[in-house]
């Protein structure tokens, strides 16, 4: 089978390992990349489907040169790293080398060095998740595809052991990933502690960063405060001339004036000053009694049906 | 409310001109020809329960404890009465037949001893049960058989007061034999006894041939008392699959009246020694229990008017009867003497003779308008408020004062009977303490304790004692025998319980001492005997007292207590000066764990007292579990050392001098912390702790802080490194490390300060900062936020909650009650170890299984707080096996000033959170305190209900395994796990296990070498396995459910998510790997993908790399 709905359906052979000696395939879907929100690369980038959760770029390099030969692919983005982008909060990921350089040129002016130290020494991708795979061209794009369908083809005569291998061509390179296992970890419990002149150096330009955009913002709002829209009106906007005052203090201050209300009026009720509010607050109290007694039988109810719930231990 | 009373005076008269018959039959008992109505009259005919509704409930308030009380109470009621016509089918007629056949037994002539026995043994085959010491064969008296004065059915059949059982119920049949086969000194010397057992062997002879056929005739002691035999007759067992299970007991009773009752009060003796060499002047012993044993056979009938009329006189008298049973029965308590010798019957005439009297001037202690409940708990009040070894109680009997004697005494005057004569003292005491504990716990208005009261079975042993042992009974009987009737066993009983109680003084709070039990023996054979068998002592500990080394006796200068003192220790008793300048006859114990303490002065003293024949027998049971929890066993001391260095941390940081805002707390979140890790925490400056101390800090408030969560957790690490400046320069000795978490949430903190003490204490320090609630409450509530930011804020504020909030206020509630009970930490640590063996630990927070174990000390009811590991972690593990957590909250109540509005409230939180969510996706333990009413703190992330049955599921087998073994549980056996139950099993290599770390630690170093080491703060490589566990947990959140223990650690076992498994069409966004798997027709003739198992084990394989040794996958 070589489609499944608009995916072709790459399998990868995944090479034993000690612990788990058989051979197992992992399956990639591909198909053209078409965003809703259309960018200029999309025609010759490659949507992938289920990448497995030791993902680099170099593992997908070397997946696709061993399709169609060495040095089409131009870049590939991973899911948590396009999300990121998104969000408000400057959480970007860094896989390895080749990715800090190009985060380097993408947004080095927002969030050049207010991202904490990474404290693992490689990312790891979610079971099933996706990435973006951009070649150098259209064509390229078109012929890994093609290539994929070849391979079908042949496989199903020669049981194919022809698919890529996972992980093939990338050892003993310069920018091979760092090791899993208990490598990863260590390095891990080393890259948690980072230097104190590092992180210093760190919290100062967050904060910096972080006192500019709130200056910015106090004074987008000003603005706002002083310059009617079109319609005339004047947006009301936090701070101004009354100094500022937090909404939850104002809460605050609401919430206790209620209270006191509230303690004045029933302090009031519960005194029974007129006989009507004794007499109310005795039926009251009656409703309570036979609503508790409703509930109880009901709940006594419920019990017995659970069969030996009445029945002593023996 | 008014026209009720005359209603029911109306009723009463009606409901006396019906059963009138039957009263004036009960009246004139003596001639045989209104037997036969009094048969018929007491018929089975079903009482109507009185059940008026819903309405009589309501405003039972003040005659129950709550109306929820009242409804159990009913339906207990209702549960337990067994269907008399069903159960009983054609029990009247075999009635009749026995009487009929026992009316016809032929007259015999009184010949003597020798042959009347010969007689017996040629004709039938039957051997007579005399009771020890056997007569004289050349005695002066004859034997003789004549017709009983009276047949009668008496007890709980007549009076329907039966409750199921799993046992035969059995119908007391009672012969009164005739007084023409007596004389009036038959009750001196056993003369009594040997017509007794004479006449019951005659009838035995002669039923036995017309009813061979259908029922098997066997020998018994009436409760175990072996001067009352008795005859039972009980269907043959091929019928047993039918519901007609049942025994007719028949009892031969004394004459009403015959026996003088002023001969045979308690104070009397009627067992005249053979010859009197002391001269006839001497006063000679008592002997209470043999002249009890003959009052209760002349009493049966004036018992059962007495119940008749009480049951007549007040409607709930029978109800209370049941319910007092069924308390009874479930504490262990029953007629029979090996039973403690206080049952049903006891119950009931105790209640009966409170109802008319028993008060100051005569008054009655209870009201015939008592609800069940009311007397139910009446009689326990007196049974507690009374200790009636020390001051008897005589009812209506002004000529007689009664003596302190050695067993309990409630003399029941107008009948002459001391009720609870087959009381030992020991079995009072616990009667008593279980009143006690009873109606204590009918005393807390907060929590509903019907369950324990009368649902719960309390005489486990496991779980009712701390130490259990048997001593073998000598065989040759002890010398200087009371002159009362006792059998060896009873006799040993009582020395031993002598013996311990003066010898292990305050260390043991109670103690209870189980003989052989007899049982029924065939007719032909004589009655078997007690010998090789063994007593089986258990005893609850002091645990104040259990573990003291020095017991101080009486001084040296008086010397008749010191000689005393000597005598009773023997060598083991030494003189010693003491600090205060008293010098004291004194003994001194190797120290040990408490376990080891009581065993040696138990030991010693049955050496001392009973021979080393006796000492050799002695097999104790009860230490296993305490040898269990590792470490040092029970001691505190490690974790006592690292409170020090908290201390002395905490003050470090108080003084610190510069720090930007002031100080406000520091308070610790960990378990090393609490008393309750499983391991205790072991350092020394070479070698530090294992694992950090979280300790949190709070600074006074500011306003300076940004109004950004993000930039609060930034600003932390500032504060965190200014701190770390300042602590460096303040001790050169402390070595600090700023590091870094939560690398992909940055709602959450981000940073975290490790400080290592030149002791080797390390404390991880995180700082709280109050505002963050607010921001992230706000972030939740804003609907301009998409919803996966709102879910961030959500989880956040959650473990926000938990780790500044929540965590402080528990750890410093249970690091107090630890401290009240010394006894709940190395519970907690045995019970943590047992969910982390089942490989729970993962899934459920280790607060609430803290939660858990404080429960069964601050709640223990039905019992007292365990007084040892053993019983706190069975009942811990009693209470996980019972908890249905789909209804019930788990409440802790640590300053014991809930109400039960607060439960009310809890109780409608959790019926809240199943309307919303009845599959339980979110949270499926709800546990409360007063720390968090809201009882999701600790579990709104796991466990899921998978899990949780699964803790039920192992609890309950523990639980079972518990009841099958009993004495014989190898507590090791429930720390067993298997993993055949799971998908898959990912083994550890051994370098890399908890157990390897485990034993790295505990390595004895030189203290040259732990210099030369490393400074500890490198070696992390162990942390791996966990690291790797939870990015599995990370990567794998929907796919996978693992389960893995801290010890040994070298498995890690896995369930595939069944939801997950089935195929379903390819979606992008599915959050598991995949692989085709052809067309599915469910879905349309689409092609569909399937989990790829294969290749998600092949990735867990790549990413543990070299600390795995192997994956296997169960078919």
């Amino acid at each position: 089978m070589s489609k499944i709905g608009e995916y072709t359906v790459l399998p990868i052979s995944i090479p034993s390992t000690p612990a788990y000696p058989k051979r197992t395939t992992q399956t990639l879907y591909l198909r053209p990349h078409t965003p809703k929100i259309p960018t200029a690369h999309d025609e010759r980038s490659l949507f992938v489907v289920n990448v497995p959760i030791d993902s680099t770029v170099a593992h997908l390099r070397a997946v696709f040169a061993s399709l169609i030969g060495a040095g089409k692919v131009e870049d590939v983005t991973f899911e948590q790293e396009r999300k990121s982008v998104v969000p408000s909060r400057e959480v970007a990921v860094v896989g390895n080398a080749s990715k800090k350089r190009k985060r380097g040129i993408k947004s080095l002016e927002e969030s050049g060095g207010v991202d904490l130290p990474q404290i693992w020494d490689r990312e790891l991708r979610r079971s099933g998740s996706t990435a973006v795979v951009v070649l150098v061209d259209a064509k390229s794009a078109e012929s890994v595809l093609k290539s994929v369908r070849t391979l079908h083809k042949s496989s199903t005569k020669d049981q194919g052991s022809s698919w890529p291998v996972w992980g093939e061509g990338i050892e003993g390179k310069k920018n091979e990933a760092p090791k899993l296992g208990s490598a990863r970890y260590l390095a891990h419990q080393r890259l948690r502690y980072p230097d104190e002149t590092v992180l210093k150096m760190n919290v100062d330009a967050f904060m910096t960063e972080f006192n500019r955009k709130e200056e910015e913002k106090a004074k987008r709002e000003k603005r706002m405060r002083n310059v009617p829209d079109e319609d005339g009106f004047v947006t009301v906007t936090r701070g101004g001339r009354t100094g500022p005052a937090r909404s939850e203090e104002a809460e605050q201050k609401k919430r206790e004036m209620e209270e006191r209300e509230r303690k004045k009026r029933e302090e009031l009720q519960s005194a029974g000053f007129y006989r009507f509010q004794v007499r109310e607050q005795r039926k009251a109290e009656q409703g309570e009694l036979v609503r508790k007694f409703e509930e109880d039988r009901k709940r006594v109810g419920a019990m017995k049906e659970k069969r030996g719930r009445f029945r002593p231990e023996r | 409310m008014s026209p009720l009373p005359a209603k029911r005076r109306k009723l009463n008269q009606d409901s006396t001109s019906i059963d009138g018959s039957q009263s004036e039959a009960n009246e004139q008992h003596s001639p045989p020809r209104a037997s036969n109505e009094i048969l018929a009259s007491l018929k089975p005919t079903e009482a109507p329960r009185a059940n008026d509704g819903g309405d009589a409930a309501l405003y039972a308030g003040g005659a129950y404890k709550s109306s929820m009380f009242k409804l159990q109470v009913d339906e207990l009621l209702r549960e337990v009465a067994p269907n008399y016509e069903k159960r009983f089918r054609g029990v009247t007629e075999t009635l009749h037949k026995l009487k009929g056949l026992i009316e016809e037994i032929a007259e015999r002539e009184a010949v003597s001893v020798s042959d009347a026995t010969k007689w017996l043994h040629k004709s039938h085959k039957i051997t007579v049960p005399f009771p020890d010491p056997k007569p004289d064969k050349d005695a002066a008296y004859k034997l003789g058989y004549a017709k009983p004065s009276n047949v009668n059915v008496i007890g709980s059949y007549t009076l329907r007061t039966m409750v199921k059982s799993d046992s035969t119920l059995s119908i007391d049949m009672l012969v009164v034999m005739p007084t023409s086969i007596f004389q009036e000194k038959d009750y001196l010397n056993y003369r009594y006894f040997y017509k007794r057992a004479y006449y019951l062997a005659c009838m035995a002879a002669g039923i036995r041939q017309s009813i061979q056929e259908e029922f098997r005739l066997t020998f018994e002691y009436l409760h175990g008392n072996d001067l009352l035999p008795i005859l039972t007759v009980k269907r043959k067992s091929d019928e047993t699959k039918s519901p007609l299970n049942y025994a007719i007991n028949i009892i031969p009773a004394a004459p009403q009246g015959f026996f003088a009752e002023s001969k045979l009060r308690p104070t009397k003796n009627a067992v005249r020694p053979k010859e009197s060499t002391a001269g006839e002047n001497a006063v000679l012993p008592p002997t209470p229990f043999y002249n009890a044993s003959i009052r209760s056979d002349c009493n049966f009938k004036s018992y059962l008017k007495l119940l008749c009329s009480a049951s007549k006189s007040s409607d709930d008298f029978k109800d209370a009867c049941i319910l007092g049973r069924i308390w009874l029965r479930q504490r262990g308590f029953g007629s029979r003497m090996s039973n403690g010798g206080f049952g049903n019957f006891e119950w009931a005439a105790l209640t009966a003779l409170l109802l008319k009297g028993g008060g100051p001037k005569g008054n009655n202690i209870l009201s015939p308008r008592y609800s069940s409940y009311q007397m139910f708990k009446a009689i326990l009040q007196f049974l507690s408020a009374n200790d009636l070894v020390a001051s008897p109680i005589v009812y209506e009997l002004a000529d007689f004062v009664a003596v302190k004697n050695s067993g309990p005494m409630l003399y029941d005057g107008q009948r002459g009977q001391n009720i609870l004569y087959k009381m030992t003292p020991w079995s009072y005491y616990l009667l008593r303490e279980e009143a006690r504990a009873s109606l204590s716990m009918l005393n807390d208005a907060t929590f509903d304790q019907f369950e324990s009261t009368f649902i719960m079975r309390t005489s486990q042993p496991l779980q009712r004692w701390d130490c259990i042992f048997h001593l073998s009974i000598p065989s040759q009987p002890l010398s200087s025998p009371t002159s009362d009737h006792r059998s060896i066993a009873a006799e040993f009983s009582f020395r031993v319980a002598e013996v311990l109680t003066e010898g292990l003084m305050d260390r043991i709070k109670f103690v209870d001492i189980k003989g052989p039990e007899t049982s029924s023996w065939s007719t032909q054979s004589s009655p078997p005997s007690s010998l090789h068998s063994s007593l089986m002592v258990s005893v609850t500990f002091d645990s104040a007292n259990i573990d003291r080394l020095v017991d101080h006796g009486p001084p040296a200068e008086e010397k008749k207590k010191a000689a005393k003192f000597q005598e009773f220790w023997g060598e083991k008793a030494e003189l010693r000066r003491f600090k205060d300048g008293s010098i004291l006859e004194s003994l001194v114990w190797s120290p040990g764990s408490s376990y080891a303490i009581f065993q040696d002065i138990t030991s010693y003293l049955v050496k001392r007292h009973f021979g080393s024949e006796v000492a050799s027998s002695l097999k104790f049971t009860g230490e296993g579990f305490e040898k269990l929890v590792p470490g040092c066993g029970a001691s505190t001391k490690s974790f006592e050392t690292l409170r020090q260095s908290f201390i002395a941390f905490e003050k470090l940081l108080r003084n610190l001098e510069g720090l930007p805002l002031q100080l406000r707390n520091l308070s610790p979140v960990s378990s090393q912390l609490r008393y309750s890790s499983i391991d205790q925490p072991s350092f020394s400056s070479g070698r530090p702790l294992r694992t950090p101390t979280d300790v949190v800090l709070q600074f006074e408030g500011s306003g300076k802080w940004p109004d950004d969560v993000v930039a609060i957790q930034r600003t932390k690490i500032a504060f965190l490194l200014k701190i770390q400046s300042l602590l460096q320069g303040a001790d050169e000795t402390i070595m600090t490390r700023l590091g870094l978490e939560n690398e992909d949430k940055p709602l959450q903190n981000c940073a975290f300060l490790d400080v290592t003490d030149d002791s080797g204490a390390i404390f991880r320090l995180r700082i709280h900062n109050d505002r963050e609630q607010t921001l992230l409450e706000r972030q939740i509530k804003d609907k301009s936020n998409d919803h996966r930011t709102r879910e961030d804020a959500v989880s956040a504020l959650s473990i926000y909650k938990r780790l500044f909030v929540y965590l402080p206020l528990h750890t410093q509630s249970i690091a107090t009650h630890c401290t009240r009970f010394p006894l709940l930490s190395p519970t907690i640590r045995l019970v943590k170890m047992w969910f982390d063996r089942h490989m729970l630990g993962g899934h459920i927070r280790e607060e609430v299984i803290e939660l858990l174990v404080a429960r069964t000390f601050l709640r223990p009811y039905p019992w007292r707080s365990p007084s040892s590991i053993m019983t706190g972690f069975l009942r811990t593990l009693l209470f996980v096996s019972k908890w249905d957590w789909r209804v019930e909250p788990l409440i802790i109540d640590f300053t014991e000033a809930m109400t039960s509005k607060e439960v009310d409230i809890i109780n409608t939180r959790l019926e809240a959170w199943r309307k919303i969510d009845p599959a339980m996706n979110r949270t499926v333990l709800f546990v409360a305190s007063n720390h968090d009413t809201t009882g999701t703190a600790l579990t709104d992330d796991g466990p899921q209900k998978l899990v949780a049955s699964r803790m039920t599921a192992l609890a309950r087998s523990a639980c079972k395994l518990v009841k099958e073994k009993d004495l014989d549980l190898d507590p090791r056996m429930l720390f067993a796990t298997s993993i055949t139950d799971y998908d898959f099993v990912i083994h550890v290599s051994p370098k890399f296990t908890g157990e390897h770390r485990r034993k790295e630690m505990s390595k004895i170093k030189y203290k040259n070498l732990e210099v030369q080491a490393e400074t500890g703060q490198d070696i992390v490589g162990d942390l791996s396995i966990y690291l790797y566990i939870d990015e599995l947990k990370k990567l794998y959140t929907n796919t996978v459910v693992l389960f893995h223990s801290e010890l040994p650690g070298s498995t890690i076992a896995g369930l595939w998510n069944p939801q997950t498994v089935s195929p379903r069409p390819l979606k992008v966004n599915l959050t598991y790997s995949t692989r085709p798997a052809g067309v599915a027709p469910e879905y349309g003739r689409e092609d569909v993908v399937e989990l790829d198992k294969p290749a998600i084990l092949a990735e867990m394989a790549r990413l543990g790399g070299d600390m795995l040794s192997e994956i296997v996958v169960h078919p």
